[in-house]
């Protein structure tokens, strides 16, 4: 490592043997290798560091990374503790009472909207896409009569950065999008991820992959619970069943964003975003703080920082320990589940959003024909309510996962049982793409035993 | 779809440009006096479909490639121009038309525009430019003027269009022209015009959208407010004077070319191709490729 006046020492598994290291050492240190490095197949070279002065210049010639470092490197390899503390004190949220209100009837992209403005969202940015274009619009006819400010990006990519810019300044900010869109916003949520800022993304997910159509699935659990972009990211996933649960998972989601600088994804499906259902109001806005981290652009604020760029390795990793520890807190604390008949059920049935209705159906229609079957729904698909289920999993159970993907949700259930070191029961699943729910005849029957749909 | 068995040397006739599929855009909509255009300006050209490849982004305007006989590609919202690229260097002996919406071309695609442009392909992009979201139900686009109301602009947008025209003068295309549906010869001669130019070519078609577009901005208004460049005496050689032409888009609906280079600069996937040629007789047969790799060069 270049830049350090110190002695060697070799990493005889990285170096290739070069010699740049030998001719770059006046005191003759540094020979030739006779041996073949088994793990690498080459020959790196010999220390003799009798006559080291420390002058450095080998590390710096050395052009491999990792072939030598300074002596001592654990020293080095120690955060530099960057990591500034908060300038000044959290400026707390404060909740203001609300009158009784007859209920909302409003589709799901409106009640998320509605959610997000008693939340205290004053921001939105986004770009059209269907079908989660109305909340936007909704939003875009509100905002401006609240003091608040709507942006048409000229795309996915954009609307996500504007968020982040404005997140950073410690502000609520919203976006709805659907699947494609959400690919593109992946980028911006990795940087954000990164840099511990906050904001809430509505994903109505639509029918992929690539343009797809419009209709109703659930193919982005995996982008959201495994793949917010690149780097070890994670945030809180919710699942929304209802339109009420568009209102009252959009607030909570901005609670979750701010608590644990981290944005949070609000997974609905398109036939969720559309529907129309009743909506009760809460009994309480909230007027949002300010946070102490926020980079706000005021003299107070002046000293904080808000980057995802840690350019030591050993910085880094503390920040990536950093982050996997807030990670780890957030799956012990934010784990969200509803049970339905699942007590003493044979069967439990697994699904969440639209499909956790229609299965809730078929719940009823499975212990009117004298069938035991309940229901599971995860509320947080990330973290898995895994400690919601585990008490249900009695030896005879069979868990059936009912989704509108290629096993997405199935797959966080098997990676929850495998993280908790629990052996999996008899698993099958109900599952339907394209734009397709599974129908609740069609679940009945699986239950029951008929076979998995499938191309013949 | 048809496909036309056409012998060299033989015309084309419009029709065997039109496929089965029935377009689905809104009674009136100006994309369909575009598509017409097409028809006949590829008629002209006399290119078989199959030696044709048009590419679109996501959008209503976009949809245009499937209602011809070309191979058709309708694409990802925002990426056609890098898509046709693709196409391009894969088989430069097609002729690779690209289409799309506003939206699709100067909003999400927009940061592909000035490269399309300067890496100089042998590209015609035809923009069907209705200033406002036609596909999603009425959104603000790039090309809405500052003030227009729309369902994500209730207050009035407080942004200035882009200038598609002067955009792509600025970024170097050899060829921009502009047209109208209201005026059909002079659409399908531009559009003929682009196809035929060597190089990047730019049309920007002002098609109305029946629908979610100004009342004030159809075809009628078209008709009464178009001014032919050439009738004004423009010679389309003179590039700033075609800028201050192109500077009134939005103000003034000229029709016609602005600008074509008259001595267009070589082409990229020209110069693929000599280059290649150039080099082939020292490329390596496919079998020797791993003599790369050794310190003799297999030599
Ligand atoms: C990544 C992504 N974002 C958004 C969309 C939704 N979308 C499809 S077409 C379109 C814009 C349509 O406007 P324009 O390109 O001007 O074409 P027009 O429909 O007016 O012809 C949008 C926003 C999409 N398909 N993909
Ligand atoms: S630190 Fe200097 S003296 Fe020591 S081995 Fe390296 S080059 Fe030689
Ligand atoms: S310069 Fe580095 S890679 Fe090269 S021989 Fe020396 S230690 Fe090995
Ligand atoms: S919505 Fe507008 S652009 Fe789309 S087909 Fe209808 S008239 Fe044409």
């Amino acid at each position: 490592m270049a830049n350090r006046k110190a002695r060697p020492t070799l990493s005889p598994e990285i170096c290739k043997g070069c010699g740049r290291c030998i001719d770059a050492c006046a005191h003759h240190c540094i020979a030739a290798g006779t041996h073949v490095n088994p793990a690498t197949g080459l020959v790196p070279v010999t220390l003799d560091l009798e006559r080291c002065s420390a002058c450095g210049l080998c590390l710096e010639a050395c052009p491999e990374p990792y072939g030598l470092l300074p002596e001592g490197d654990e020293a080095a390899a120690e955060p530099t503790g960057q990591k500034r503390p908060p300038a000044v004190e959290d400026q707390p949220d404060t909740r203001v009472a609300l009158p009784a209100l007859r209920p909302l009837v409003v589709k799901g992209t409106y009640a998320s909207a509605i959610g997000a403005l008693l939340a205290g969202c004053r921001h939105f940015f986004g770009y059209p896409i269907t079908p989660s274009t109305e909340g936007a619009e909704l939003m875009a006819k509100l905002l401006p009569e609240l003091d608040g400010h709507f942006v048409q990006a000229v795309s996915e990519v954009a609307a996500i950065n504007m968020m982040y810019g404005c997140g950073g300044a410690g502000l609520r900010s919203l976006t709805f999008t659907s699947s494609p869109g959400f690919s593109l916003m992946l980028e911006g949520l990795s940087y954000m991820v990164g840099a511990e800022v906050p904001a809430v993304v509505v994903n109505v997910m639509r029918g992929g992959p690539g343009l797809g159509n419009i209709g109703p699935e659930q193919s982005d659990v995996k982008l959201a619970c495994r793949g917010l972009g690149h780097g070890n990211t994670h945030a809180i996933v919710l699942a929304p069943a209802t339109t009420q649960e568009m209102l009252d998972l959009t607030m909570l989601a901005f609670d979750l964003a701010f608590r644990y600088r981290n944005p949070v994804v609000v997974l609905a499906d398109g036939y969720l975003g559309q529907m129309t259902g009743k909506v009760t109001l809460p009994d309480e806005l909230v007027r949002p703080g300010l946070p102490g981290w926020a980079v706000h652009g005021d003299r107070e604020h002046r000293p904080n920082l808000v980057s995802s760029i840690q350019l030591s390795e050993a910085d880094l990793e503390a920040h990536n320990l950093r982050l996997i520890a807030k990670y780890e807190r957030m799956a012990r604390s934010e784990q969200r589940a509803e049970l339905y008949e699942a007590a003493d059920a044979d069967v439990l049935l697994l699904a969440c959003n639209t499909p956790a209705r229609l299965a809730k159906g078929a719940v009823r229609a499975l212990r009117e024909a004298g069938v035991r079957a309940g229901l599971f729904r995860p509320v947080t698909l990330w973290p898995f309510p895994i400690d919601a289920l585990r008490p249900l999993l009695r030896p005879g159970l069979r868990v059936v996962t009912v989704e509108a993907s290629h096993g997405q949700i199935e797959d966080e259930l098997r990676l929850a049982l495998s993280h908790a070191g629990i052996a999996p029961p008899p698993l099958a699943h109900v599952r339907r793409y394209g734009g397709v729910l599974p129908k609740e005849e069609e679940i009945v029957s699986r239950v029951l035993g008929g076979p998995e749909r499938g191309v013949a | 779809m048809t496909t036309a068995v056409h012998q060299a040397g033989q015309t084309m006739e419009p029709r065997e440009f039109k496929s089965d599929l029935k377009p689905i855009w809104c009674p009136g909509c100006g994309d369909f006096g575009v598509l017409q255009a097409l028809y006949r300006a590829l008629s002209a050209v006399g290119r078989p479909p199959h030696e044709i490849a048009f590419v679109s982004g996501i959008g209503c305007s976009s949809r245009i490639p499937g209602y011809t006989t070309a191979y058709g590609f309708n694409s990802v919202h925002g990426r056609a121009l890098p898509i046709a690229q693709g196409i391009k260097i894969a088989n430069p002996d097609l002729l690779v038309l690209v289409a799309g919406g506003d939206g699709d071309g100067f909003s999400i695609g927009g940061g592909h525009l000035p490269h399309a442009v300067r890496r100089n392909l042998d590209l015609t992009y035809v923009v069907m430019d209705n200033q406002i979201y036609g596909l999603t139900k009425g959104q603000l686009s790039p090309t809405s003027h500052r003030g227009l109301q729309t369902v994500t602009s209730g207050y009035g947008s407080l942004e200035e269009p882009v200038n598609p025209l002067l955009y792509t003068l600025a970024y170097g295309a050899g060829f921009v022209a502009q047209g109208t549906p209201a005026d059909m010869p002079g659409l399908t001669s531009v559009i003929e015009e682009a196809i035929r130019f060597p190089g990047f070519a730019f049309v920007n078609v002002q098609s109305p959208c029946v629908t979610f577009g100004e009342a004030e901005w159809q075809l009628k208004a078209h008709k009464a407010q178009m001014k032919s460049l050439a009738g004004l005496g423009h010679d389309p050689a003179d590039r700033l004077k075609a800028m201050a032409l192109a500077a009134q888009y939005g103000e003034e609906l000229y029709t016609g070319v602005f600008y074509r280079n008259p001595n267009p600069a070589p082409t990229y996937d020209a110069l693929v191709v000599e280059r290649q040629a150039e080099l082939r007789d020292q490329a390596l047969p496919r079998e020797r490729i791993l003599d790369l790799f050794r310190k003799d060069g297999g030599r």
